[in-house]
């Protein structure tokens, strides 16, 4: 699954979005997969994680944290989101002393995640690199909207959904960060980055007055 | 594909909710309409859009309408692999499972993402195409698509299923770095011949990483150099070596 690696479109606050994963590898690693999975959970919330989830039950912010906690089993999925570097190097150095032997990744802009783990003291094994969109970019919705629907990796944010929440905060119908919180949370993962949601949707809203990119043209899906 | 059941009255509340465009309202039944040629059975528009409960699933009689709803609905997992949803292991397990080694790279090209979807027959555009210039497909009990190859040597897929549509499918492959230029121009020379878009990941071990080689095949390709990655950063147990 490649779900947090290709977060494409509108870069803004793309420095402020780093997707961690925790992963169990079957007949390797997997033997009580909950306890360790809680280990991880407790640091992420040390070190600041405001949204995470599990992918069999729903993300934090929908669902109480200790429901998710206990309702964790072999096959669940933890994942979630920090929005800044020094949450990142936090949690891996906390790991780190933790040593649960979990397989972690780390998404996000190739530097800033590589100054993470040098300053957390933790050696990189191997990077899945985002070679980016390829084929009928033309397809593709607005820059801005693909900002917002690729923090949901498996894209269960659909595209007109994000227009419309636009218009819906252009016209004052919602704020920017209660809208945000509404789409995170059809994010099963607690992948989705709503502080960063919330900022973007602010800033298309107020620039919605003005003259948009033609819809299709892709532009910034690298 | 998903049902409309009764309790809709026509509102249209749920048409965004489709993350490939299947929900539609018929004015004149005042009713919600789901095109069977497009819904995925990824369920979001069953689980979000409609506080009425009008929108139910349907059924999944054959092996390949399981297939498609549980590579579109990443809250389910799928048996083969363990892993829920379209996924595969790829990077993330790599630390402890060794399945990319040094001298070689993986490739995950995600068809249909981000959000338009993809029929099967592009998959099977692509995979032959990327088999022929020297990728190993991933096999069932480790990417879904596995299931669905006819023929793992030449990339063909189960011809009776191309014209499924699915919200996305990853083609998940390795071969030795020899082999890079080649499966990266055939993916070059396919993409225009494909009715969708696909993401693509290079899987690498972290210290073979961007090297000035990967740099020259990028260049010679015309590829920008990656500002996205994810850094499996080493914490699994037992470590793998090679």
């Amino acid at each position: 699954m490649t779900h947090s690696l290709h977060r494409i479109g509108d870069r803004r606050f793309m420095d402020e979005d780093f997707v961690w994963l925790a992963y169990q590898a079957k007949g390797i690693n997997d033997d009580d997969f909950p306890r360790k999975a809680r280990e991880v959970l407790e640091a992420a919330e040390e070190a600041g994680c405001t949204n995470w989830g599990d992918v069999k039950a729903g993300c934090v912010l929908d669902l109480d944290p200790a429901q998710i906690k206990a309702g964790l089993g072999q096959t669940s999925r933890i994942r979630g989101v920090f929005t800044s570097r020094q949450q990142v190097v936090s949690f891996l150095r906390l790991l780190r002393e933790k040593d649960v032997g979990l397989s972690l990744v780390v998404s996000g802009l190739l530097d800033e995640v590589l100054a993470a783990c040098d300053e957390a003291g933790v050696k990189p094994h191997t990077i899945n690199f985002s070679l980016g969109v390829w084929g009928r970019k033309e397809l593709l919705p607005s820059p801005q909207v693909l900002a917002i629907t690729t923090m949901c990796g498996h894209h269960m944010i659909a595209s007109r959904l994000v227009e419309k929440t636009i218009e819906d905060v252009r016209r004052g119908k919602v704020k920017p960060a209660a809208a945000a919180r509404r789409l995170a949370r059809m994010c099963p993962c607690g992948i989705f980055n709503h502080e960063r949601a919330a900022r973007l949707l602010e800033a298309f809203a107020a620039e919605a007055e003005a003259p948009q990119p033609a819809a299709g043209t892709g532009a910034g899906a690298d | 594909m998903v049902t409309v059941n009764d309790h809709c009255n026509g509102c249209g509340v749920c048409v965004p909710y489709c993350p490939v465009g299947a929900l539609s309202v018929d004015a004149g039944r005042k009713r919600a309409v789901v095109d069977g040629s497009l819904c995925t059975d990824c369920y979001v528009c069953i689980r979000h859009a409609c506080a009425r409960k009008a929108l139910e699933p349907g059924p999944l009689p054959e092996f390949i309408d399981v297939f498609r709803h549980l590579l579109s609905d990443p809250t389910e997992t799928m048996a083969e692999t363990g892993v829920p949803g379209r996924g595969t292991e790829e990077s993330k397990t790599n630390d402890v499972t060794g399945r990319v080694r040094r001298g070689e790279f993986g490739l995950c090209i995600d068809m249909g993402r981000p959000g338009i979807g993809v029929r099967l027959r592009d998959v099977d555009r692509v995979s032959r195409a990327v088999v022929a210039a020297g990728l190993r497909l991933e096999p069932p009990q480790v990417s879904p698509l596995g299931m669905v190859v006819e023929d793992p040597e030449t990339g063909r897929l189960r011809q009776d299923v191309l014209d499924q549509h699915l919200l996305s499918i990853i083609i998940e492959g390795k071969a030795p770095l020899d082999r890079l230029e080649p499966v990266l121009q055939a993916l070059r020379e396919v993409e225009s011949r494909v009715d969708t878009v696909f993401s693509v990941g290079l899987v690498m071990r972290a210290d073979e990483g961007l090297s000035p080689r990967l740099r020259e095949v990028l260049d010679r390709l015309g590829i920008p150099y990656p500002f996205r990655a994810k850094v499996n950063v080493g914490l699994g147990r037992p470590l793998a070596e090679g």
